[in-house]
C-alpha cells in the first residue's frame, strides 16, 4: 500500500522520523469482569503500519480504541497483562514497556500546574532516559523550537492554569514531539475541546506533521475528524474490537469544507456509518461534526 | 440579604468577620455577666479582667516575663518535635503511598494508633524514657506522626493517575514516575497535614509538660492549677489557643506562598 500520495509533501521539512514498523498480530485483551470471568475487549485484531502517514482509530466510545494505543505505546495503566494473546512488534522486537519510539497524547492533558510552560515541554528532559541522550543546549534549543511551532513562544512562563483547553493541549502536544518519536499516539487529543479549538488543532496538527512526519496513530470517535485528517481509517467494532473496515483517503491536506461536501467524502461517510451500524447495532456512540 | 438556608450563597467579607466578632462579643458579654452577677464565685470562674489582670502579671513582673520564657519552651519543644515529625513521618508516609505492599505491611501498625488513646502512652514513655526533654518530645512526636502518616500516604494515593502514566511513557523509571510527577502534585496535600500534625501538637503540649517540667505553657498552667490561680489558669490556655491559631495561620500562607496552583489541580 502507498500511503505517500495522500502526504502532503513537506519540502521544507528539515528532518523526518526513521520509518518505524508497526505489527500488531492477532491481539486479544480480556479484563476480568466485575461478576468474575472475563470480558474480551478485543478480539484477534491484526494491524500493520509500515510508513510516516496519519492513521485513524475510529471506533464507538469504549471499544477499546484506547487499549490498543497503550499497547503500542507499552503503558499499562490498568495492571492487567497487555495483551492477552497476540504480539506488538515495533521494528520486529515485541515491545512490552515503555519505550523511546512512541510517545502518547492524552485527551487528559496531563501538564503539571506547579510547572510553567516551559518546563512542562522540557519535563523528559529531567528525565534520566533523556538527559543522558541530549545535552541541555540541544534541548533548549529544541524545546524553544517546538514551543514557537505550536504558537506558544509568548506563554513560556505561564502555568497551565492561565492557559485556555485547546493551548494545554499545545502544551501536551509540544512535550511529545519535542522528543522527535517515530511513533506520535493520540488518544482523542481534541476529544475534550469546543467545536472550534477542535478544527485549529487540527490544523496544527497537519503542520506539525508536516514538519516531522512520523507514524501517528489517532484515536478518535468523531468520523469528521478521521475525514480530515487521515491518510488511512480504521474502523473498529465493539464490544469485542474487530477490524470492520480500514481504507485510505488519497486527498491532501488540509482538506477543505468543499472536499467535506463532495460526493467522495460524504459516500466515506456513509460507508464508516455503516460499518458501525452493522458492527455494533445499538452500542456505543460516535460523533459526526457538520 | 443572601438567603438562610443555602449553604453555596457567597457572604461577603465584611458580613462574615460582623457575624464572627458579634458572637465573641455576645460570649464575652456574657462571661462579664455570670462573673459580675456573683452567680458563680470568681474563684470558680475568673471574670474577663481578671483573666486580663492575670495575663499582663504572667507577662511581666519582678523585671521578668514567666510566659515568655514559657513560650519559649514550648514552642522549641514543638520546633523539635516538628522536625521530627517532618523528618520521618512525611518519608514513610510517601513510601507506603507509593508502594503498596508497604502499605498492606505497615497500615495495620499504624492506621489504628489514630484512634488511639495517646495521652494513656505518657506513663509508658515516661517509665521507658524517664522524665526529661526526651520524653516530651517522644510523647508529642508520636501524638502527630500518627495522624500525618496516613495524612500523608492518603495524599500520595490521592494524585490522578493520568500524571504517573504520563511520566511513565516519557521513559521515567517507576522511581522517577513518583518523586517526579506523583510526589510534587501531592505536595499541597501533604502541607495540609503537616498544618494538621502542629495543630495536634499545640493540643497535646500541655499534656507532655504536665510530668517534670520546670519550663514551659503546660507547666504554668499546672502551676497555677495548684494554687487555685484560675485567672492564670485561663490565661495560659488562651496563649496557647492564640498560638495555635497563629502557627496555623502562618503555616496556611506559608502552604499557599509554595503551592500557588493548588486549587487548580
Amino acid at each position: 500500500m502507498n500511503l505517500e500520495a495522500a502526504k502532503p509533501v513537506a519540502a521544507a521539512s528539515a528532518a523526518a522520523a526513521k520509518p518505524v514498523a508497526v505489527v500488531i498480530k492477532d491481539i486479544v485483551q480480556e479484563y476480568p469482569a466485575p461478576g468474575g470471568g472475563v470480558t474480551r475487549v478485543i478480539d484477534k485484531v491484526s494491524l500493520s503500519f509500515d510508513q510516516p502517514g496519519i492513521n485513524m482509530l475510529l471506533g464507538p466510545s469504549g471499544c477499546g480504541k484506547s487499549t490498543i494505543l497503550h499497547m503500542l505505546g507499552g503503558v499499562r495503566p490498568m495492571g492487567v497483562d497487555t495483551p492477552t494473546a497476540g504480539s506488538v512488534l515495533i521494528d520486529g522486537v515485541e515491545c512490552h514497556a515503555p519505550h523511546d519510539d512512541a510517545v502518547m497524547v492524552f485527551q487528559r492533558y496531563a501538564n503539571r500546574p506547579d510547572l510553567s510552560v516551559f518546563d512542562n515541554v522540557a519535563f523528559p528532559f529531567r528525565l534520566k532516559l533523556w538527559r543522558s541522550q541530549v545535552p541541555e543546549v540541544d534541548w533548549r534549543q529544541r524545546v524553544a523550537d517546538i514551543l514557537k511551532a505550536v504558537g506558544l513562544s509568548d506563554k513560556v512562563g505561564l502555568r497551565p492554569a492561565q492557559l485556555s483547553g485547546g493551548q494545554n493541549q499545545r502544551v501536551a502536544l509540544a512535550r511529545a514531539l519535542v522528543l522527535r518519536p517515530r511513533i506520535l499516539l493520540m488518544d482523542e487529543p481534541f476529544g475534550a475541546l469546543d467545536a472550534q479549538t477542535r478544527e485549529e488543532m487540527q490544523q496544527l496538527l497537519i503542520g506539525l506533521y508536516q514538519d516531522w512526519p512520523c507514524l501517528v496513530v489517532f484515536v478518535t470517535h468523531d468520523v469528521t475528524e478521521a475525514l480530515m485528517l487521515g491518510d488511512r481509517v480504521i474502523v473498529l467494532s465493539t464490544q469485542p474490537a474487530r477490524v470492520a473496515d480500514d481504507f485510505l483517503i488519497d486527498e491532501a491536506r488540509p482538506r477543505s469544507a468543499a472536499w467535506q461536501r463532495s460526493r467522495e467524502a460524504q459516500a466515506l461517510e456513509e460507508r464508516i456509518l455503516n460499518q458501525l451500524h452493522q458492527a455494533s447495532p445499538g452500542r456505543g456512540q460516535v460523533r459526526v461534526t457538520v | 440579604m443572601t438567603e438562610f438556608w443555602n449553604p453555596y450563597a457567597p457572604l461577603d467579607s465584611r458580613r462574615r468577620r460582623l457575624l464572627g466578632v458579634g458572637a465573641a462579643l455576645t460570649v464575652l458579654l456574657l462571661w462579664s455577666v455570670v462573673a459580675a452577677s456573683g452567680l458563680v464565685s470568681s474563684t470558680k470562674l475568673p471574670a474577663p479582667w481578671e483573666v486580663l489582670a492575670a495575663l499582663s502579671y504572667l507577662s511581666w513582673h519582678d523585671g521578668g516575663s514567666m510566659l515568655f520564657t514559657a513560650t519559649l519552651w514550648s514552642v522549641g519543644r514543638l520546633l523539635v518535635a516538628g522536625v521530627l515529625v517532618i523528618s520521618i513521618g512525611i518519608p514513610i508516609g510517601i513510601v507506603m503511598g507509593a508502594a503498596p505492599q508497604v502499605n498492606a505491611a505497615l497500615s495495620p501498625l499504624v492506621d489504628p494508633f489514630r484512634s488511639a488513646p495517646v495521652v494513656a502512652l505518657l506513663p509508658i514513655l515516661v517509665m521507658w524514657l524517664g522524665i526529661g526533654e526526651t520524653m516530651k518530645i517522644a510523647f508529642l512526636f508520636i501524638g502527630a506522626v500518627v495522624y500525618l502518616i496516613p495524612m500523608v500516604r492518603d495524599a500520595i494515593q490521592a494524585v490522578p493517575q493520568s500524571y504517573w502514566i504520563g511520566a511513565r511513557d516519557l521513559g521515567a523509571t517507576p522511581w522517577e514516575c513518583i518523586h517526579r510527577a506523583v510526589i510534587p502534585m501531592a505536595m499541597p496535600r501533604i502541607a495540609d497535614a503537616v498544618i494538621v500534625a502542629f495543630s495536634v501538637m499545640w493540643t497535646y503540649i500541655t499534656v507532655a509538660e504536665y510530668v517534670n517540667a520546670r519550663e514551659g505553657l503546660g507547666q504554668l498552667i499546672q502551676n497555677a492549677r495548684r494554687f487555685s490561680a484560675w485567672d492564670q489558669v485561663f490565661a495560659g490556655i488562651m496563649v496557647i489557643i492564640a498560638l495555635a491559631l497563629a502557627t496555623y495561620q502562618l503555616m496556611v500562607w506559608l502552604k499557599r506562598r509554595l503551592y500557588p496552583w493548588e486549587t487548580q489541580l
